[in-house]
């Protein structure tokens, strides 16, 4: 495989993270505009934690998942009766007040007598953990891929399971949830500690794979991206957020005849698959239907 | 001291002058059609390139790039609506929005492909010295914006207070369901807002462009963000609350500037939005997306 | 006491390895056809020039970071020492932050900015 396709494939895993993320605050019924915030508290912790102390990867990486969980859960506590455009605005502030934090952070350590570290607008550059320990771009692929592969697999065991029915339940309609005894308030902010979690993760493994970050990486753009491939790709799967990624870096590496046109056609592709199917392709409805006919 | 302070509140107002017509726009789709466009931005932007676009190979005068603008919004707006808004009048709020953000996508990669290069020159509205009353500065194009927003706001007015339209719009705003039962066509309705809001927004951006004197793709989102920060300041689905959210950014923006920079004026504006919007405070909370 | 300090050695010759990390230049020439560059690379490693090193050239864009369809392109080594020459097919003008994938003697991965205009690229301070 070349260098490219690992690339791409990295890519597309690593988008996939935050896509679930938002995928999963969508399920529960609320709509973030914010998940790159997270990322980026998952990417600056993880870079942090392994270029300025020497923690290794795996170490970073839970850290960082703990602080995006911590993060996300402090959004959502203040935001808990919020809905709709209210909560995801809500969102929209806390996340463009990280990427200011970000770029007022200037955290520098003296590392093999140079300065290494977030540098504000500057960014932060040598994030090197993975070249310092000899991991080939496939065997990160690899590695990258297990992690989603697992985390996929978290997800479709809660779909499965009452977990799963109740999280559903609150997000379609949180009164009848709450009049039956769900505890709407707990399941919320749970959903939001774990997709906090899901984006740093997504995060601390950008950051590496990519040795430099900067706060411009992690803006609207991001975020909103994200709500579209968890939407168009469908809400009825984990899957769906996957189908979502590879929709958009699909259309932009497979077909050259759209260089330069990928925002147009996908932009158009999603409004339009939204006309028919309002809840993403593999929605609940066809990812029942598919149940039915493999099953 | 206080000429700083007299001085920022002018700067504030003119700038709040410009945020509120966008506020005016985004309240009105959402006062409407309870949904957040977030192409608002993008289709103001669009009607701008489209003057830019015909000022680099025609050159005109102000007036007919003004209207190109609003008439580039309105249009652009018009495919939104289509696209976006009519299919789900009905239905799932999250996929208007989402697919407004799509087209988004579409009118940014459209501006960066007609019009390449980062940055354009674009007329300025007055080209001079500024107006100087004792020790303080006006600029005559901050003087025209913030004429030309009072006078959008009038016409507003108007057109909600003293036409057939205006009445239709404000039962839909107040009471939709009464209003659909009373026999108003709403589809319709919801077009012609939608041209109207589009139209409020063209102004605002010609304003913006013109007073600048350039335009970047950045416009699109910087409307978007303006637009929406100020429309839930002032209170969402509230026109005048959109007028007073608009000049309120404004003036918190150019007092924070001043005083701590501008990187402290976004995360404080942001952070006031995160306060009030948690804190629930009443105004905010009129009404809820649906 | 030498096998301590032959130990010692073992143990720091990763971190001396490791102590310097590559410097690149580019510099980037538009070709005429719409976003293609022809770009060349100067890389320097403790002020020397780094030969032989295989060098693939890619770019993104700092805001939405991983969704350009940039393919990457392996440079070929130019007539001085350092020297690496390499095509770049960009999606449009701006801001792109170039990726140098190195192998070979070092294997490492360099980000540098710069903007890129009708003309050319120019470095941008960051």
């Amino acid at each position: 495989m070349d260098d490219y396709a690992i690339g791409v494939l990295t890519n597309i895993a690593l988008f996939s993270f935050i896509a679930l993320s938002a995928y999963l605050l969508l399920i529960a019924g609320e709509m973030s505009f914010g998940q790159q915030a997270f990322f980026g508290v998952g990417a600056y912790a993880g870079g942090i934690l392994t270029t300025l102390y020497a923690w290794p990867l795996p170490l970073a990486a839970l850290a960082a998942m703990a602080l995006g969980a911590v993060a996300q859960f402090l959004v959502a506590l203040p935001t808990l009766r919020l809905r709709g455009l209210h909560f995801a605005m809500a969102t929209l502030a806390a996340a463009e007040m990280a990427r200011i934090l970000f770029e007022l952070m200037h955290w520098r350590r003296e590392i093999d007598g140079e300065l290494a570290g977030p540098d504000g607008t500057q960014g932060f550059r040598g994030i090197r953990w993975i070249f310092e320990h000899g991991i080939e771009p496939l065997h990160y692929l690899g590695i990258v891929g297990v992690l989603l592969a697992l985390v996929l697999a978290l997800f479709l065991m809660i779909e499965r399971s009452k977990l799963g029915a109740t999280l559903r339940g609150v997000g379609l309609d949180p009164e009848l949830a709450a009049s039956v005894g769900i505890d709407v308030q707990r399941i919320k902010l749970g959903v939001a500690a774990a997709a906090g979690a899901l984006a740093a993760l997504g995060g601390v493994l950008y950051a590496h794979h990519n040795t430099y970050i900067e706060p411009r990486n992690f803006d609207i753009m991001l975020g909103v991206h994200s709500l579209a491939y968890a939407l168009i790709g469908g809400l009825g799967t984990a899957f769906g957020p996957l189908l979502g990624v590879l929709l958009d870096i699909g259309t932009l590496e497979s077909t050259r005849v759209f260089h330069g046109y990928r925002m147009i056609v996908f932009g158009g592709l999603v409004a339009l698959v939204l006309v028919y199917r309002p809840r993403g392709l593999l929605d609940e409805r066809t990812v029942q239907w598919l149940r039915q006919r493999f099953s | 001291m206080i000429a700083d302070l007299v001085q920022n509140t002018l700067d504030g107002l003119s700038a709040g002058a410009t945020y509120a017509l966008l506020a005016l726009g985004f309240t009105l789709i959402f006062g409407v059609l309870r949904r957040a466009n977030l192409s608002f931005g993008p289709a103001i932007m669009f009607g701008c390139y489209a003057a830019t676009w015909t000022h680099v190979n025609f050159g005109a005068g102000l007036l007919l790039l003004a209207l190109i603008t609003v008439s580039g919004a309105v249009l652009a707006g018009a495919y939104v609506e289509r696209l976006c808004f009519a299919p789900h009048r009905g239905g799932s709020a999250i996929a208007a929005m989402v697919a407004s953000f799509a087209l988004w996508m579409q009118f940014e990669e459209l501006a960066t492909l007609i019009m390449p290069r980062h940055l354009y020159a674009f007329p300025l509205l007055y080209e001079g010295d500024p107006l100087a009353l004792g020790p303080f500065t006006l600029r005559i194009d901050a003087l025209a914006m913030l004429g030309a927003a009072l006078a959008a706001c009038l016409a507003l007015w108007w057109t909600l207070y003293r036409t057939r339209f205006g009445l239709a719009v404000r039962a839909l705003i107040e009471q939709p369901a009464a209003a659909a039962l009373a026999g108003i066509n709403v589809p319709w309705v919801f077009v012609r807002v939608f041209a109207l809001a589009s139209a409020i927004g063209g102004v605002a951006g010609y304003l913006v462009v013109a007073s600048h004197g350039q335009i970047t793709p950045m416009l699109g989102m910087w409307a978007t963000l303006k637009g929406l920060l100020a429309m839930m300041l002032g209170g969402l689905g509230s026109l005048p609350g959109a007028v007073i959210g608009g000049l309120a950014l404004g003036l918190i923006e150019a007092h924070t500037q001043w005083y701590l920079g501008p990187q402290m004026r976004d995360l404080i504006a942001y952070l006031l939005l995160f306060v009030l919007l948690a804190a629930r405070v009443p105004w905010m909370t009129t009404r809820s997306a649906s | 006491m030498a096998k301590a300090a032959l130990l010692l050695i073992v143990l720091a010759l990763p971190l001396l390895a490791q102590a310097q990390t590559p410097e690149a230049q580019l510099r980037c020439e538009s070709t005429g056809q719409d976003f293609v560059y022809d770009c060349t690379l100067m890389l320097t490693r403790f002020g020397r020039p780094l030969e032989g090193a295989q060098v693939t050239v890619g770019a993104d864009m700092p805001s939405m970071p991983m969704a350009h369809s940039v393919r990457p392109a392996r440079a070929r080594p130019g007539l001085k020492p350092g020297e690496y020459k390499a095509r770049l097919d960009l999606e449009m003008l701006g801001e792109w932050a170039i990726k140098l994938r190195l192998d070979g003697p070092v294997r490492d991965l360099l980000v540098l900015h710069y903007e890129f205009d009708s003309k050319g690229a120019m470095p941008r301070k960051r």
